[in-house]
């Protein structure tokens, strides 16, 4: 008797070969026939008219908060995706010093944009300091699979304490970190994160930024000695600086014989040669052998913010910043009052900037405090400002003081907005799908909904990709790219990670408001649209009649045996 | 498609320093180094990191 039967749907196995009709079979978490008629099965799902398809891998996440306190890293599985890699960008939550933790996480909270009472309250670090600890932490808990990153600033800060951000590390100093490295991947680490561009929350670079090029090829070398990963967030806005860390990755790929991958490869039309000369120096790269692959996100980049937290688009107004970064609400008031010349200013500034398409002009008000302004949703700023014969800047200002700093604001399609060249990207043979940036930057923007839209946008409205090549590019090529062993393909003996969908229908649905985080304040969430089923190792996790099952808890450490 | 020339700083380093040892020639070379690495000019406070790039030409003409 089988465990569960998912009948007569059209079975696109994740190899990017035409799918075929015919039943899935699986016992005991695994799939154990593919094709033809399966026998009699404790579950049966009629998949007719429906896709079949390998769970989907998410390669580029920050669900390392997110999953100490929700198992699910809600919305995601509903979204297809079963595993899931954590640990990206240099930051891990271990291995790590019991008194690094607040310097660790005013970092992540910053870098990765969690709010500090989601992240406290949902982090209570009961495993300790060790990575092999974490990990066993984690699996108790989850309902998806987890293949995790260890970061190199968390290694930098664990063998070097301070001075891991003030100065390159000695010859006894990197030999402790390699070990350190061996004992993480010893325990279930997929690879290494390291990051060439993050800042701490006093601006100050990240601790892997100080690390001299021996230390990442020391480091390398470990990598190399269990065909591990080297994951790196390069200078991602120039192209420059981003073709020189293409030729550094090509360089540690070929010495260690490892893989490497780079995050994010963002298109910008104001920059329209940028993304070809980068992968001309990747397919360079390739043709000497190396493996160094670009991710690239299917969705175009678009920022909401308030004027009363920290976000990706106050970095860019540093007198805000110090404003947002105040703890008391009525000190940020009384701020923006007693500075509101100065402020006003540094916004009317943005549109003089090289970048003026993020001046406050575009900003569109996306929610308001009070009824009374509700006329205002979904108006720009332009358009308000022209209609009171304002600036752009007291027009932000107005609004937001009249709302306590409560009004959102969202700036859309800043970038990668190009459906036709981002649809070629995506199809490109070397490149694979990443950068979602799950469980981060809540308040900014959903991270949820990525696979549905790459569906939506590139299959069946750009057509840049067929059907079984878009399933491929989230499922087989992730599983081989990162080293995930025996997922991402339907084929006996893999895990029964399994998404049945339906492939007119599959988007990412409307981005919507969440207070579900711990704490008070909101996140920006998607919530799927055409899946059907989401089975993770064998277990029905999510189903669109019965929603998230309680207690299913069959996520694995997935570099574990 | 390779990159514009560039060097790791080494142990040490300040721009001065790394400017003299690759272009000894050149008067004024810390200043033009600068000139052609505009994301180290805009981040000068923290000095040269170990791992930056630091390009040793100037961008090429497009």
């Amino acid at each position: 008797m089988l465990d569960l039967v998912i009948r007569n749907g059209l079975i696109v196995d994740g190899s990017g070969l035409p799918g075929r009709h015919g039943d899935l079979a699986i016992k005991g978490g695994k799939v154990v026939a593919v094709g033809g008629r399966a026998g009699d099965a404790a579950r049966v799902l009629d998949a007719t008219g429906r896709i079949v398809a390998p769970g989907f891998i998410d390669p580029h996440t920050h669900y390392d908060a997110q999953l100490c306190f929700d198992p699910y890293a809600f919305p995601a599985i509903e979204h297809g995706v079963t595993t899931v890699v954590p640990g990206n960008c240099s930051l891990s939550l271990a291995p790590l010093r019991i008194d690094q933790r607040d310097a660790f996480s005013r970092m992540f909270r910053l870098i990765e944009e969690m709010p500090e009472a989601a992240f406290d309250a949902g982090v209570d670090w009961r495993w300790g300091e060790g990575f092999g600890a974490w990990l066993d932490a984690l699996a108790e808990n989850i309902a998806l699979n987890v293949a995790p990153l260890v970061g190199h600033s968390v290694l930098r800060m664990y063998v070097m304490g301070a001075e891991a951000q003030a100065r390159a590390a000695t010859a006894d100093e990197i030999r402790a970190m390699a070990d350190l490295l061996r004992v993480c991947l010893e325990a279930g680490a997929i690879g290494l994160s390291t990051s060439f561009v993050d800042i701490d929350e006093s601006y100050r670079p990240v601790p892997s930024r100080w690390a001299a090029p021996a230390e990442l090829d020391a480091l390398s070398a470990v990598l190399g000695e269990r065909d591990a990963v080297l994951q790196i967030v390069h200078e991602f806005y120039d192209t420059e600086l981003t073709i020189a860390r293409v030729e550094q990755l090509a360089e540690l790929s070929l010495r260690h014989g490892i893989t490497t991958t780079l995050s994010p490869l963002f298109h910008s039309d104001a920059n329209h040669k940028g993304v070809a000369r980068v992968m001309a120096a990747v397919e360079a790269a390739r043709a000497r052998g190396a493996a160094v692959w670009p991710q690239v996100q299917t969705r175009p980049i678009d920022i909401s913010f308030t004027l009363d937290q920290r976000s990706l688009m106050l970095l860019t107004m540093p007198s805000w910043w110090k404003v947002a970064s105040l703890r008391d609400h009525a000190e940020k008031i009384a701020a923006v009052a007693a500075g509101r010349q100065a402020l006003v200013d540094e916004m009317n500034s943005l549109a003089r900037r090289p970048n003026g398409g993020l001046g406050a002009g575009g900003f569109v008000v996306r929610d308001v405090v009070h009824a009374r302004n509700n006329d205002l949703i979904g108006r720009s700023i332009d358009d308000i400002a022209r209609e009171r014969g304002a600036t752009h800047g007291d027009t932000v200002v107005d609004l937001a003081l009249d709302e306590d700093l409560g009004t959102w604001f969202i700036r859309e399609s800043i970038g990668h907005n190009n459906s036709a060249v981002v649809g070629e990207l995506l199809a490109h043979p070397y490149v694979h799908v990443g950068a979602s940036d799950g469980g981060a930057h809540v308040g900014s923007f959903s991270t949820f909904g990525d696979t549905g839209f790459l569906f939506s946008e590139f299959v069946r409205g750009t057509k840049s990709l067929t059907l079984e090549a878009a399933v491929k590019k989230i499922t087989l090529d992730p599983a081989t790219i990162w080293g995930i062993k025996g997922r991402g393909l339907l084929a006996a003996g893999n895990a029964a990670d399994v998404v049945v969908f339906d492939a007119e229908h599959i988007g990412r649905g409307p981005e919507i408001a969440s207070d579900d985080f711990p704490g008070d304040g909101v996140r920006w969430i998607r919530r799927q649209e055409g899946v059907d089923t989401v089975v993770v190792n064998g277990e029905i996790t999510w189903s669109a009649d019965d929603g998230y099952v309680e207690g299913a808890r069959a996520g694995q450490i997935a570099t574990r045996p | 498609m390779t990159a514009r020339q560039y060097v790791f700083p080494q142990e040490g380093d300040s721009l001065d320093s790394l400017a003299a040892r690759e272009l000894p020639e050149v008067e004024g070379a810390a200043q033009q180094l600068l000139s052609w690495n505009l994301h180290l000019a805009a981040r000068r406070a923290t000095g040269l990191l170990p791992s930056d790039i630091v390009f040793t030409e100037p961008p090429a003409a497009r």
